[in-house]
This record gives C-alpha cells, sequence and structure tokens, in this order.
C-alpha cells in the first residue's frame, strides 16, 4: 500500500488553526513545486467532513460486508449510515450501507426480482442507483429524474430487477464525489441459470477497487456546495480492495480464480495485473465477451466491471498492482508507478481439483455471439446523435490559467495520476463546467433533449476533443440500457461485449451501438464523480413500445 | 526540476502574452498544423538524400486491438498500431526504404518494417515517448540498428512533453530536434 509517509507533503499544509474543518492540501509528491501564486489558495468552496464536530467513537465501527443470498420476491433492507473506520492508524467518520464495507453483497440468481427498503440516516439526501440494471425506470435512483432525494430519516422502496447475468453495482446518485468515496457502493452478483455459463473455477472473489485521500489527519476534506478536484477527479493516495488495504487471498497451487472486478474510484482507472499470473478476459459489464482472450493487465476504469480468470501456478507471494505510467508535468516526463492493492499467497500444496486445462482453452460464446448478431444490421447504419466532450472554465486562480495555456503541447490519452494535485484541488464546480455537447444542435449537458423509441438501435458518437482548456479521458455510462462499442477511432471492435460504461480517452472518437429495450427517462454522464457534479450529464427518453409515451 | 518563484511568474507573464499574439521567431519549433487526428505524427524530410526533398508522411497512431478499448502493458505504457503512409518519395536506386521507432535517446530501437511500393508499413510500438524515423538502407534484409541516412522523421505527441519551462514561450529548442521545419 502506498504509506502516508511516501506521499508527503513539503510545506504545502495549510495552517489548522485546530479547526479540522479547515481545507487541507491534498498530498503532493516531494518532487512536485507549487505553482508560484497559489500559496494559501483554497477551494472556493466550503470543506466538508461527514460527521463533522462529532466524536467518531459514538458510531459504530464498520464491519466487512456480508453475502446476503436474498430469494425472488423477498424485501431486503438496506440503510445509509454513518459509521466508524480506522485506516492506516487513523479513526474517522465514513458512511457504509448496512454498516458495511463495502455494502453488502447482495447475490441473486437472473431473473430475481427485489424489494428493498432504503432508509437515509446520514445526514444529507441520498439515492440508491442500481448501476447497469435494466430495471424499471421508477426505480433507477436519479433526483430529479425518477425520484426526489430521500431526505434523512426518510425511506424509500426500490423494486430492482436483475434481467442480465454478471457483476453489478449500487452506489448514490447525489453527490457521488462525497458519498460513494466514503463508503456507500456495493455489489451485486447475478449468478447465471446455466451451470456452465462460466469455466470452472477454484473460487470466486468480488473485488471492489477504490481509493482515497488522506494525510497525517484523516480524510481530506470535500466541497461542500459542489466537489472540489474538479479538473482530473478526487484521486486518492491510499489503495482500497473491498474498502479495506489488506486485501489478502490464500490459494493452492494451480488454483484458478474468477475475479469479479469494479471500480468505484471517484477518478482513478486502475491497470490491474496478478502479479505476473496468466489472465483471462471473459466478461464485462452486461454480458460475456464474443471470445475469450489472454491479456496481461485489466485497465479498469471508473464503474466499469471485469470478469477475469486467473491461474495461479507457481508456489509464492504474488502482489496485486496497480501499475502505471505516472506523469510528472514540471520535469515532462512519464515515470513507472506500482501501488500494492493486495497480496496473493500461492501455497506449495497443490490444488484439490486441477481445472488447468479448463483454464487453457479460450471459448467462444456462441450466445453472446447470438444475441449481438440481431444487431449487426444496424452496424454501418448513418450516426443517430454526436456528442463531443469538452470543458469549460472561468475564474480560476490565474496561475492556473496561465499554466494550462502553455501547458498544450501533449494531452495524454488518459490520467493515470493526480499530475497536478494544487491546480486541481483548487478547481470547484463553480469555476469549471464539463459539457456533453450535441454537435447537431450545440446544446450541453441538460439542454439535450433527445427521444427515442423502446427497440430503437440507436448509433451515438462521442469525440473527446483534445483541443480544450483541460481534456481529459471520461468513463461514459448510460442508465438502464446497454450498448456495444463499434469502433474506437475508426477501428473497428473484433470482440464485442456488452457495456454499459466505457472509456473514451482524449482525442478518440467512439461510435456506440446502444440498444434502447427499456422505456423511461435515463441518464448518459461521465462516471468520474466530479465532472459528473460539475455538469457532465444529459437525459433521454425511451417510449414504451405501442404507447407513444 | 524547475521551481518557478515568483518573480519567475511575472516572467512568466511577460513572456506569455507576446507568445500568445505574434507569430514565433523564425527557427523556433512550433507544433504543426494539426495532423488528421490528434495524436497522428508528421514525419517531415531531412533533405539529406537527393530525390527525398519532396516527401512528406504520417504515422497514424491508434490503440492496439483490446478488449479494454485502450491498449497497455503490463507496466502501464500504451500500446499502438502505428501505420506509416509516405507520398512523394522516389523509389530507392539501391537499397529500401526502412521505418524505425526508438526512444527518444535512442537506447531502445525496434525497426518497424519496410516501405512497400505505395510507400506504406505497418507495426506497433509501447514506448512513452518515441521517434519515427526512415533510413534508406543498402539492403531490406532485418537488422536491429539502421545504418544509412535518416530520410524523414517525426515524434510522438508525447515527446513534446518535457521541463514546464520547455512548454510555450519558453520554447527555445531548434526545431530540427523534434523533427520540424
Amino acid at each position: 500500500m502506498v504509506t502516508l509517509a511516501a506521499t508527503a507533503q513539503h510545506g504545502h499544509m495549510m495552517p489548522m488553526n485546530g479547526d479540522s474543518l479547515a481545507w487541507r492540501m491534498p498530498p503532493m509528491d516531494v518532487a512536485m513545486p507549487m505553482l508560484p501564486g497559489l500559496q494559501g489558495k483554497v477551494p472556493a468552496v466550503a470543506p466538508f467532513l461527514a460527521g463533522e464536530g462529532m466524536d467518531a467513537a459514538m458510531f459504530p465501527e464498520a464491519r466487512p460486508r456480508e453475502v446476503v443470498t436474498p430469494a425472488d420476491g423477498d424485501t431486503l433492507d438496506l440503510a445509509a449510515q454513518l459509521v466508524r473506520r480506522t485506516i492506516h492508524g487513523k479513526t474517522f467518520v465514513m458512511y457504509g450501507y448496512n454498516g458495511q464495507y463495502p455494502g453488502p453483497l447482495i447475490k441473486v440468481g437472473k431473473g430475481t426480482t427485489l424489494v428493498v427498503r432504503f432508509r437515509n440516516n446520514i445526514e444529507m439526501p441520498t439515492t440508491v442507483h442500481w448501476h447497469g440494471l435494466r430495471l424499471d425506470n421508477r426505480f433507477d435512483g436519479v433526483p430529479g429524474i425518477t425520484q426526489a432525494p430521500v431526505a434523512r430519516g426518510e425511506t424509500f422502496l426500490y423494486r430492482v430487477h436483475f434481467p442480465d447475468d454478471g457483476i453489478y453495482w449500487y452506489h448514490p446518485h447525489v453527490r457521488e464525489d462525497i458519498q460513494q468515496d466514503l463508503g456507500l457502493y456495493g455489489n451485486m452478483l447475478v449468478d447465471p441459470p446455466d451451470p456452465d455459463y462460466y469455466s470452472p473455477v477454484n473460487r470466486e472473489e468480488v473485488l471492489i477497487l477504490d481509493d482515497i485521500a488522506m494525510d497525517e489527519h484523516g480524510l481530506l476534506p470535500f466541497g461542500a456546495e459542489g466537489p472540489s478536484n474538479v479538473l482530473m477527479g478526487r484521486f486518492g493516495n491510499v489503495m482500497l480492495v473491498n474498502g479495506a488495504t489488506d486485501y489478502r487471498l490464500d490459494v493452492r497451487r494451480g488454483a484458478v480464480v474468477r475475479f469479479f472486478l469494479t471500480n468505484v474510484a471517484n477518478a482513478r482507472t486502475f491497470n490491474v495485473t496478478f502479479g505476473g499470473a496468466p489472465i483471462k478476459i471473459v466478461a464485462s459489464d452486461v454480458s460475456k465477451y464474443e471470445r475469450e482472450e489472454w491479456v496481461r493487465s485489466v485497465p479498469i476504469a471508473p464503474a466499469e466491471r471485469y470478469v477475469v480468470e486467473v491461474r495461479f501456478d507457481r508456489p509464492g507471494t504474488r502482489a496485486m498492482t496497480n501499475a502505471i505510467q505516472a506523469i510528472n508535468h514540471f520535469q515532462g516526463t512519464f515515470y513507472p508507478h506500482v501501488d500494492t492493492l493486495g497480496t496473493i499467497a500461492v501455497a506449495e500444496d497443490e490444488v484439490a481439483e486441477d481445472f488447468g486445462a479448463a483454464f487453457e482453452t479460450l471459448r467462444e460464446n456462441a450466445d453472446v455471439e447470438r444475441d449481438i448478431e440481431a444487431y449487426r444490421p444496424y452496424f454501418d447504419k448513418a450516426v443517430d446523435h454526436e456528442l463531443e466532450l469538452t470543458v469549460r472554465a472561468k475564474g480560476l486562480p490565474m496561475p492556473i490559467m496561465l499554466a494550462m495555456a502553455v501547458d498544450t503541447l501533449f494531452r495524454p490519452p488518459m490520467e493515470w495520476n493526480d499530475a497536478m494535485p494544487m491546480m486541481n484541488w483548487l478547481a470547484t464546480s463553480r469555476e469549471v463546467t464539463w459539457i456533453l455537447r450535441d454537435t447537431e444542435t450545440g446544446r450541453d449537458n441538460m439542454d439535450i433533449h433527445w427521444d427515442f423509441a423502446q427497440g430503437d438501435v440507436v448509433k451515438l458518437r462521442i469525440f473527446n476533443n483534445p483541443k480544450t482548456f483541460h481534456p481529459m479521458n471520461h468513463p461514459i455510462h448510460i442508465h438502464g440500457q446497454r450498448y456495444l462499442v463499434l469502433s474506437m477511432d475508426g477501428v473497428p471492435n473484433r470482440n464485442l461485449v456488452w457495456k454499459d460504461t466505457a472509456i473514451v480517452p482524449v482525442g478518440s472518437t467512439m461510435e456506440l451501438l446502444v440498444d434502447m429495450s427499456n422505456p423511461g427517462d435515463w441518464m448518459l454522464h461521465c462516471h468520474i464523480a466530479e465532472h459528473l457534479h460539475a455538469g457532465m450529464m444529459l437525459s433521454f427518453h425511451v417510449a414504451a413500445r405501442g404507447t407513444g409515451d | 526540476m524547475i521551481l518557478i518563484s515568483m518573480p519567475g511568474l511575472s516572467l512568466l507573464l511577460a513572456l506569455m502574452a507576446p507568445a500568445l499574439h505574434a507569430a514565433p521567431p523564425s527557427g523556433l519549433c512550433v507544433v504543426a498544423e494539426a495532423p488528421p487526428e490528434y495524436y497522428n505524427i508528421v514525419l517531415v524530410p531531412t533533405r539529406k538524400v537527393p530525390g527525398t526533398r519532396q516527401a512528406a508522411g504520417v504515422a497514424t497512431v491508434s490503440f492496439a486491438p483490446s478488449p479494454f478499448g485502450i491498449a497497455l502493458t503490463p507496466d502501464g505504457r500504451y500500446v499502438y498500431d502505428l501505420a506509416v503512409a509516405v507520398e512523394k518519395l522516389q523509389p530507392p536506386k539501391a537499397g529500401a526504404y526502412v521505418v524505425w521507432v526508438s526512444t527518444p535517446d535512442l537506447d531502445r530501437v525496434v525497426r518497424l518494417g519496410v516501405l512497400d511500393a505505395q510507400g506504406r508499413t505497418a507495426g506497433q510500438v509501447s514506448f512513452n515517448k518515441y521517434l519515427v524515423f526512415i533510413t534508406l538502407e543498402p539492403t531490406d534484409a532485418p537488422g536491429d540498428r539502421w545504418t544509412g541516412p535518416v530520410i524523414l522523421r517525426g515524434i510522438s505527441k508525447s515527446g513534446f512533453m518535457h521541463t514546464m519551462a520547455g512548454h510555450g514561450p519558453f520554447q527555445q529548442e531548434p526545431c530540427a530536434n523534434f523533427g520540424f521545419n
């Protein structure tokens, strides 16, 4: 894990004045100089920490998640509440569903419908969004679109249907930058009815990847009226797997493990490796791939899910890592950076049941190919709507505006680290607006109005304009529907998978084919939490078949 | 490491105003007019070999096929497909035009391929910053290093990222260092 000492600040601390609600700067690498003129500046919003001013001891200590296996028609109680956490020796208040980190893992069979009786016990309004599920629109959990926010002390009944196999997750859709980062997230694992749906493995692991921003005083404050860190999103310096810093897996030699990975970080895209063990990619957000493939790492953007199988055939301890090429803008260099996410201890003893042969076989998934075949006639259709991803900034401190104006010779396709922590921290939703622009109408974000009918197959083209004030990669999420990534930069995708979230790198053009199968009012947005809350969202309407609604 | 002090900021401000409004002095490095795609690499002739002065080329950059959309090595470097296309390059009287990619300090070199009769070749690169250059080699036989003169050259977009002071108004390096006129 990254130690706090390793990211020590070098004289950048803000005065504390005994007030823990004072802004504190994000940790910066000691090699990273502060831009002149920024000393003493703080974000233009007030700082916020959960349970601030209250003794953390009065809240229950969060406990590791539990697995619940409700049957079709069951009612599940879910409460968002304040909890006490201790991470890296610092005790502070966070949030948790049912007092757990992450929230309960809900394991259900495909086709199940549950009633979730949700209660809000945190100090701000919230909702629950069931990410990736093609459920009834009324229960999608989007404030102002599908429901009113659930106020403190109130309840809301969600009817949650699971029409697709795979791994999904739930989280708030109110101030995700705060609520999700503080622990409100959990997985839903939908078991397929076919026992041969996946290859045989020795065990399954459901892992949620996250990061949080801490210093020696504890959690760094969030923006109260709107998010800080809006240029790049809030990168954390402490890595979490299932909400903890000490993930460890013990297996026997030769074990094949199926990992269900979900990235719930506000902004960070991980590049996950398993200590050099062979990795097979099996599935993503809403389906398996047409064909399994060998991969050497798993790049996973916020809100994406990947299902991979890994074989541990050599005894010893392997590190599960996030391995990236970070950027130092001041020195103009890339440098390798590795975060240890956890450890996998492989025993000398051989696994009882050897699934090595099945692991070595790359499956072709005829069921997925048949499903997609019905959409192939639409692959060459004209683009229905085109979005440009851009940004507008006004009123940022002058040194930031100047630095951004001159730092234009290279815009990286992806931001793997917070390469400009001070500038990012000072940028709030008051100064920065992230924009989805409909290139046909010129409308932006929630001024865009798209209307479809259930059964429509819609082609979207999304261009991430590199020549803007601060271009950045965006994981684009579409609620309540599924889509195929047809191409990237004109190169056709030869191994399709149904998605609900996909990365659009800087400078890239991505074409999506959206299966508008689910009527209602839905969102399309960037899943970097700070970008979402700085405007980067739109809604569209899908009329129910035969109703014209 | 560049430490910009407050006087440094004043200098930055002073230098920036004219830089934003006036054409840079001749001989300084200027970002070329944007190629069709942001990360594409313009290949510029060195004019060292007769018959190559009018040559022009581009290396089209796209992510290598990947189930993730972006393609990465296990240590996080991008894996790109490079498609090199050159125009107005007369066929060599002898030998072959060979395309290379290398790190900027030339410690790692990869032979991408031989230009075909249409002036094209393709391959992959996974360096953070890299040069693309075409040499005239005595033969089209495989080799680890080039031996002939450089005909065209360019640099990846990432190669423009050097020190903060090297950005924008402080840019002083001769363009030849970066493959531009």
